[in-house]
């Protein structure tokens, strides 16, 4: 990007700057804020800066304003749109501070003033025409007064005459007033109507949308579609889980207009793994945004690569203040766990914006991976300093009792978090986490398992789901959740650890050494091909195995009666006390792990395996160096006193 | 604001666990210990009633005082001081977490319960690192401060934590240049870890967001915890029920300092304003202070508390004069207190309704038809056994003080009176009721008044203005100071007796009851002096002032009522004074009204008989109150009475049995140091042998003995007159001295009794 000039840069502060009034236009506040961050993090350069108020003022002038547009309105080049939007922007202006004031249903009837029909939403496409629909199982009759309940009918614009802008303000209200009844009926976290309300207003939003486009397509009009009621279309298709539909319409969306994040983060939640990343991405817009989007989208995938970084640096060059891209950069390192790396950025980070909440969570999870108490306790208090009821400050407080094993209190906070935003991931997991330390399973895996629905993508949910119900010794079940962790994490030696302990104990020994063998892969890979600095696994030397993953397959070894195969994977556990063997001329670098309990059991088999296979020598040889280390002594005495009992008695006949 | 935890309790936490770890050598130990058992302790602790604890206890100490507390005694660590050591526990708490940390360690410094104990053993491990550390009992003073401490820091929502770590740092910031002497590497942001360890400073964003308000000094007032105010409040509300007095400006300020900090206010801050506009005579406010403390109150203690709201009630209603309210209120208390079987109230409310009837008796009819107490002495009998069986000391004591008072009222054996009194003060004495003290004094002071033997009751004002003063209800020391005004003036005092008027502190005068009271009593001595002066015009302006207070209490009323006659005598308006009179004991008739007045009124009119020259027909009226004086053991009254006999014994020419009579009481009268009553009885005493001498033929030796008798009496009594400043009496008994020196033809000496005469009457005219 290094073609990157002024002019480009003064374009695209133009364009994000026309992106963040119309996001605020629709009341998208957090696009808009996202937008705007992105906006000011371009680089100032010299000409621009002078000229940057009146900018504004010049593209304000030559898109030839209505008389009473407020200062933030940009008008719409479409001429019939903006004939419509000046007509009723008086309505407009009453419902945009309707909607300002949360008053989501009086926002909706300013423009729509008659019911739409309300109910849960079926599963079905509602533009595919060709499968028979089942809707009218749970329809609530009597507020279905606009559409009669017509089943092979195509479906009909219902709605009034109106601007783009103003129908999606109406119907984004309805569907906010849906949500917000739905978190009011949820009552209680993990209360018993808590994850089983719906949003009623979706079905009279889908039908909405539904008859609109078709109409717009009937008048050919479709081209003239600014992409929010897809955008809305998309998010709404997606809650009733017709995900590739959802992705269409998204896609077609960002297509029309690109600067709308919140249809990249829809999009990017609907993608689950990174096949389904390559896969649209070629169907998506060649521009800024899409680069921003796969970036971000790798990331919450674990994309922690190479290439990723590199995208990361172009994008930097472009935004070198943006705190969303630095997020990015620390939360890559994050993933691939190289902890203080991440640290510095956030540290950075807070000290640059301290106001800034977005994202502490993550960074109070790396101080708490980290251990750093005085730290995580500063981050809790400057976060309630700025604001204590946002969900990422409580739960950067119920981390810090977490890591205190105040246990009671931590889940408080995660509470907290939930009550204040139900869709917060990170609380969900991180409740979870408490609940098992307070050996509550069943809240345990519930809260796992709403983490889950609000994001597939967490592994250490599904990690924490398989423990738990290790714990409540259901390995099959437990198998299944370690799996999903390890496809979500391939090269984490954690997850591959946890499926080889569970095959192991569901008897099928075969099954456990591959993924141990995948878990030792996995942890060399780490090591070696890891191109950032010093990221090594769990503070252990570089090019160690880990000597515990050999162990266990040595034993899954002898458990398939291969005694070969575990001896020398026993050798191998045992070698790890001194290192490999390229190491030996660096002293300085790279010693072995040094003797463990995990070294002296191997080291106690293979003398009962040497004692077994008559080579009493070598025998010997071991359960001295056992009584050396002074590991298990009583055992290798015992061993040896048998072995001299044997010899004595072996030797005697001959 | 916190509930419990300020900085000033960190720092004592601080130095309680440096006290622990064995560095404070035994020589500091006392005075560490005291100094930290001075604070910890609870306000109302027996210990703790002790009056220089109270004054040394500041509600935040800062950390000056830490410092005073600690910096001459040397450490059990070479070169150091404890303070040092205190700084050092101090400075470490360096960031929020270590605060937590603190707080965390804390329970090292306490026995293990059995549970911890059996747990450990259990599992193993978990041994303190630091093998000289002594551990404190769970529920020593000490350790039960720790605990209540931890507990309360548990307790804490994550940002009021916040809020207690952020007070903290300007409360140590002081200490930084001695810390900075110990530690080189300390600077300014030395006080958080993490803005130390990236070198961040005061004037940083971060800084900004996490210490915001350090600059601004917002959170200075942060020091003291809602626990603090409370115990404040209950310090205050104490201190008022107790003493009566009013809350002092000063400390209202700082009430309202706190208060507007942003404290949880406790409900009691509205019962301190109550009591303060009470005291203030603010009858409207009073009322609504009342009722919001109720209001608030309420919730959490239910209607148990409802008959103190009405108890109150009733008092307010009888301060301000709204009788009838007062009694409905007190009744319905009384059935509540019942009800909810609260004994305390119960008693409380019926004793006070007993003082009540008394204060107040035609108000009290109603209530004596259902017999709530029967008569009186089935009252204080039954009040009695009640306080006995609750152990109410201080009802009891009052209760015995009311029994004595009513036998002696009623005319009672003194014996008796004074067997109350001394169960009383036994029961003071041996069950520590401080503030009962007074009243028993001020009893034992008035039985000896009535006595006649004024010195003593001189000598209990004193002594109890002198030990107990503080320790009692103003009421008591009030009255106290204007009975020993009293006497002052009856022994003709008047300067010091207005002295000891102005003893009274300005902040007792606060209270419109006190004030009242003072001004009522300070009006009395002024209006007598003028009538001794024969200032009469200014008597005149002083009664009109007298009478403008609507509700005086009865002794006082009938002081000014007697003052009044006595103005009307000597006006001369006999029959003014006469009617006045009839009105006065007409009164007294239908109620029951205390023998004292009642004698007094009867010698009133026997003199009144006696100026209007008709002696005789005073003479039944003169012996009646001469018995019953006798009958209720009023000697001074007594001694009146048989004066106003001898008066009469006189006008029959029954001289002889006149100055026996006189010259048998004499030795009392003098004894009861009242000028006034020494100088009349000299003066009969002076016309009996007089009248004896003219019996005496002339020219006779007895004659002479006789004239020169009456002369000494004269002179006897011209002093006493003299010494009140009784122009009048002075004067007459001048013009007597020469008119006798005039009979014993010695006319240079009676020219010289005359001049002096005169003499008396201009300089009496120049005072004017």
């Amino acid at each position: 990007m290094a073609t990157f000039t002024k002019a480009n840069a003064d374009h695209l502060r133009n364009t994000l700057q026309e992106a963040v009034v119309k996001c605020s236009e629709r009341c998208l506040y957090q696009s808009a804020k996202w937008v705007a961050e992105l906006s000011v993090s371009l680089p100032m350069l010299p000409s621009a800066s002078s000229s940057f108020d009146a900018d504004t003022d010049s593209q304000m002038q030559d898109v030839d304003p209505p008389p009473i547009s407020p200062a933030f309105h940009f008008a719409n080049n479409d001429p019939e749109e903006a004939r419509l939007e000046a007509q009723e922007l008086s309505r407009y202006l009453l419902a945009k501070s309707y909607f300002d004031c949360r008053e989501y249903d009086r926002c909706a009837a300013v423009f729509i003033p008659s019911a739409l029909p309300r109910g849960p939403l079926s599963p079905t496409s509602p533009n595919s025409q060709s499968r028979t629909s089942t809707k009218a199982g749970k329809r609530i009759g009597k507020d279905s007064g606009v559409i009669t309940e017509v089943e092979s009918e195509p479906p009909s614009n219902a709605l009034p005459k109106l601007s783009q802008r103003a129908l999606f303000l109406a119907l984004y209200s309805k569907y906010m007033s849906g949500e917000k009844r739905k978190d009011e009926e949820s009552e209680m976290i993990l209360g018993p109507v808590d994850g089983s309300t719906v949003n009623k207003e979706l079905v009279g939003i889908t039908r909405s949308l539904e008859g609109w486009f078709t109409d717009r397509e009937a008048r050919g009009l479709s081209g003239s579609n600014q992409g929010w009621l897809e955008y809305l279309y998309g998010i709404v298709l997606a809650k009733g889980k017709t995900e590739e539909d959802a992705k269409r319409w998204l896609i077609r969306s960002v297509h029309l207009f690109p600067f709308n994040w919140g249809a990249w983060l829809e999009l990017s939640e609907l993608l689950n793994n990174v096949e389904e990343l390559q896969k649209i991405v070629p169907e998506l817009p060649r521009n800024l945004m899409t680069l921003i989007f796969h970036l971000y989208a790798s990331q919450e995938l674990y994309q922690s690569t190479d290439p990723i970084h590199k995208e990361l640096d172009e994008l930097d060059n472009i935004f070198p203040d943006s705190q969303f891209l630095k997020t990015q950069r620390a939360l890559l390192y994050y993933h691939s766990k190289d902890y203080d790396e991440a640290e510095t950025i956030f540290s950075a980070l807070l000290h640059a914006d301290p106001h800034r909440i977005d994202s502490l969570d993550f960074y109070s999870n790396i101080l708490y991976v980290m251990s750093a108490r005085p730290k995580l306790a500063f981050l809790a208090q400057i976060a309630t300093a700025t604001d204590k009821f946002r969900p990422e400050t409580c739960c950067v407080v119920g981390n810090y009792y977490s890591l205190k094993s105040e246990h009671e209190k931590a889940v408080m906070y995660f509470r907290r978090a939930l009550t204040l935003d139900r869709n917060f991931l990170s609380a969900w997991t991180l409740m979870g986490h408490e609940y098992v330390e307070m050996k509550n399973t069943h809240a345990a895996i519930e809260s796992y398992r709403r983490a889950v629905d609000v994001n597939q993508k967490d592994y250490r949910a599904w990690y924490g789901l398989g423990q738990t119900y290790e714990v409540l010794e259901m390995h099959l079940y437990a198998l299944f959740y370690y799996q999903r962790a390890a496809s979500l994490r391939p090269y984490d030696p954690k997850m591959w650890q946890a499926v080889g302990s569970c095959y192991d104990k569901v008897d099928r020994p075969v099954q456990s050494i591959k993924a141990y063998k995948r878990a030792l892969v996995a942890g060399t890979y780490y090591d070696q091909g890891s191109s950032f600095g010093s990221g090594t696994t769990a503070g252990e030397p570089a090019g160690v195995l880990d000597p515990e993953t050999l162990y266990q397959i040595a034993l899954m070894f002898e458990k398939l009666n291969q005694l070969d195969d575990a001896a020398s994977y026993m050798e191998m556990t045992l070698a790890q006390e001194e290192g490999p063997e390229e190491d030996d001329d660096d002293e300085a670098e790279g010693r072995g792990i040094g003797v463990t309990t995990t070294t002296s059991k191997a080291r106690m088999w293979l003398a009962r395996w040497e004692f077994k296979r008559g080579a009493h020598v070598r025998a010997m040889e071991l359960a001295n160096e056992l009584c050396q280390d002074g590991v298990e002594v009583e055992e290798a005495k015992a061993l040896i006193r048998d072995m001299r009992a044997r010899m004595e008695s072996g030797r005697s006949p001959s | 604001m916190s509930r419990y935890l300020t900085p000033t309790k960190i720092g004592l936490l601080a130095l309680i666990s440096l006290y622990t770890e064995s560095v404070v050598p035994s020589a500091a130990t006392i005075p560490v210990l005291s100094f930290l058992i001075s604070q910890v302790l609870p306000v109302n602790s027996v210990t703790s009633r002790n009056d220089d604890l109270l004054r040394s206890r500041d509600i935040a100490l800062t950390l000056d005082d830490f410092q005073k507390a600690t910096i001459n005694h040397i450490s059990g660590i070479p070169g150091r001081t404890v303070w040092d050591l205190l700084l050092n526990k101090l400075w470490k708490i360096n960031s929020f977490d270590a605060l937590h940390v603190f707080f965390d360690t804390l329970s090292l410094l306490l026995q293990k319960t059995p549970e911890q104990l059996q747990n450990e053993a259990e599992g193993g491990a978990d041994t303190d690192s630091n093998p000289n550390r002594m551990l404190l009992s769970r529920t020593s003073p000490l350790g039960a401060f720790v605990r209540r401490a931890r507990l309360e820091f548990t307790r804490l929502q994550f940002h009021y934590g916040l809020t207690l770590g952020k007070s903290f740092v300007p409360y140590r910031a002081p200490s930084l240049p001695q810390w900075k002497k110990r530690n080189q590497t300390a600077g300014n942001t030395s006080f958080d870890v993490n803005l130390q360890q990236d070198h961040l400073d005061l004037g940083d964003r971060l800084t900004e967001v996490a210490y915001g308000e350090l600059e601004t000094g917002a959170l200075q007032v942060a020091g003291v915890s809602t626990e603090d105010v409370k115990k404040l409040l209950e310090y205050q509300v104490d201190q008022m029920q107790r003493m009566g007095s009013r809350l002092p400006q000063a400390m209202k300020m700082k009430l309202r300092d706190m208060i507007e900090s942003g404290v949880t206010i406790p409900s009691l801050s509205h019962y301190v304003s109550f009591l303060d506009s009470w005291k203030a005579g603010d009858y409207p406010s009073s009322f609504d202070n009342l009722h919001r403390y109720f209001d608030y109150t309420m919730h959490n203690r239910d209607r148990t508390f409802y008959q103190y709201a009405l108890l109150n009630l009733a008092i307010l209603h009888q301060d301000f004069g709204c009788y009838s309210e007062a009694v409905v209120a007190i009744q319905e208390t009384i059935s509540t207190a019942r009800e909810n079987n609260d004994m305390v109230c119960l008693n409380y409310s019926l004793s006070w309704l007993y003082h009540f009837g008394k204060a107040h008796p035609e108000e009290i009819h109603e209530v004596r038809k259902k017999g709530v107490l029967g008569t009186d002495r089935e009252a204080l009998a039954f009040l009695k056994a009640k306080a006995k069986e609750t152990s109410m000391w201080t009802l009891l004591s009052t209760s015995l003080l009311s029994e004595a008072k009513l036998s002696l009222s009623h005319g009672d054996g003194v014996a008796q009176a004074f067997e109350s009194i001394l169960k009383a003060s036994h029961l003071n004495v041996t069950k520590n009721v401080v503030n009962a003290i007074g009243s028993q004094m001020s009893m034992q002071s008035s039985v000896f008044g009535r006595l006649g033997v004024n010195c003593q009751a001189w000598v209990y004002g004193e002594l109890f203005l002198q030990c107990y003063a503080s320790s009692s209800p103003v009421e008591d020391v009030v009255h106290c100071i204007g009975k020993s005004a009293f006497l002052l003036s009856q022994k003709g005092r008047y300067e010091d007796a207005l002295a000891r008027m102005e003893e009274i502190e300005e902040e007792t005068l606060q209270i419109l009851r006190y004030s009242q009271y003072w001004t009522s009593s300070l009006g009395l001595l002024k209006f007598q002096r003028h009538l001794h002066r024969d200032n009469l015009t200014a008597a005149e302006h002083v009664l009109s002032q007298l009478r403008a207070p609507l509700n005086p209490s009865q002794d006082l009323q009938f002081n000014v009522s007697m003052l009044e006659m006595d103005l009307l005598i000597r006006r001369g308006d006999y029959s003014k004074a006469m009617e006045m009179l009839e009105e006065l004991a007409t009164k007294f008739n239908e109620e029951e009204a205390d023998t004292y007045q009642r004698v007094k009124l009867m010698t009133l009119k026997a003199q009144i008989y006696e100026k209007s020259g008709l002696p005789q027909k005073g003479f039944s009226v003169a012996l009646r109150a001469a018995s019953l004086a006798h009958r209720a053991r009023l000697l001074p009254a007594l001694w009146e009475a048989v004066g106003r006999v001898s008066a009469v014994l006189i006008s029959l020419k029954e001289f002889s049995a006149a100055v026996k009579l006189l010259e048998s009481i004499m030795p009392q009268v003098l004894e009861c140091e009242d000028c006034n009553l020494s100088a009349q009885t000299f003066a009969l005493l002076a016309d009996a042998h007089v009248g004896m001498a003219g019996q005496a033929k002339a020219e006779t030796l007895q004659r002479k003995e006789q004239l020169t008798k009456a002369l000494e009496r004269i002179e006897r009594s011209f002093d006493e007159f003299s010494r009140i400043e009784d122009v009048r009496g002075q004067c007459e008994m001048m013009a007597k001295k020469a008119t006798i020196m005039h009979l014993n033809g010695d006319p240079v000496l009676a020219n010289d009794c005359a001049a002096k005469y005169l003499d008396i009457k201009r300089a009496a005219k120049d005072q004017l």
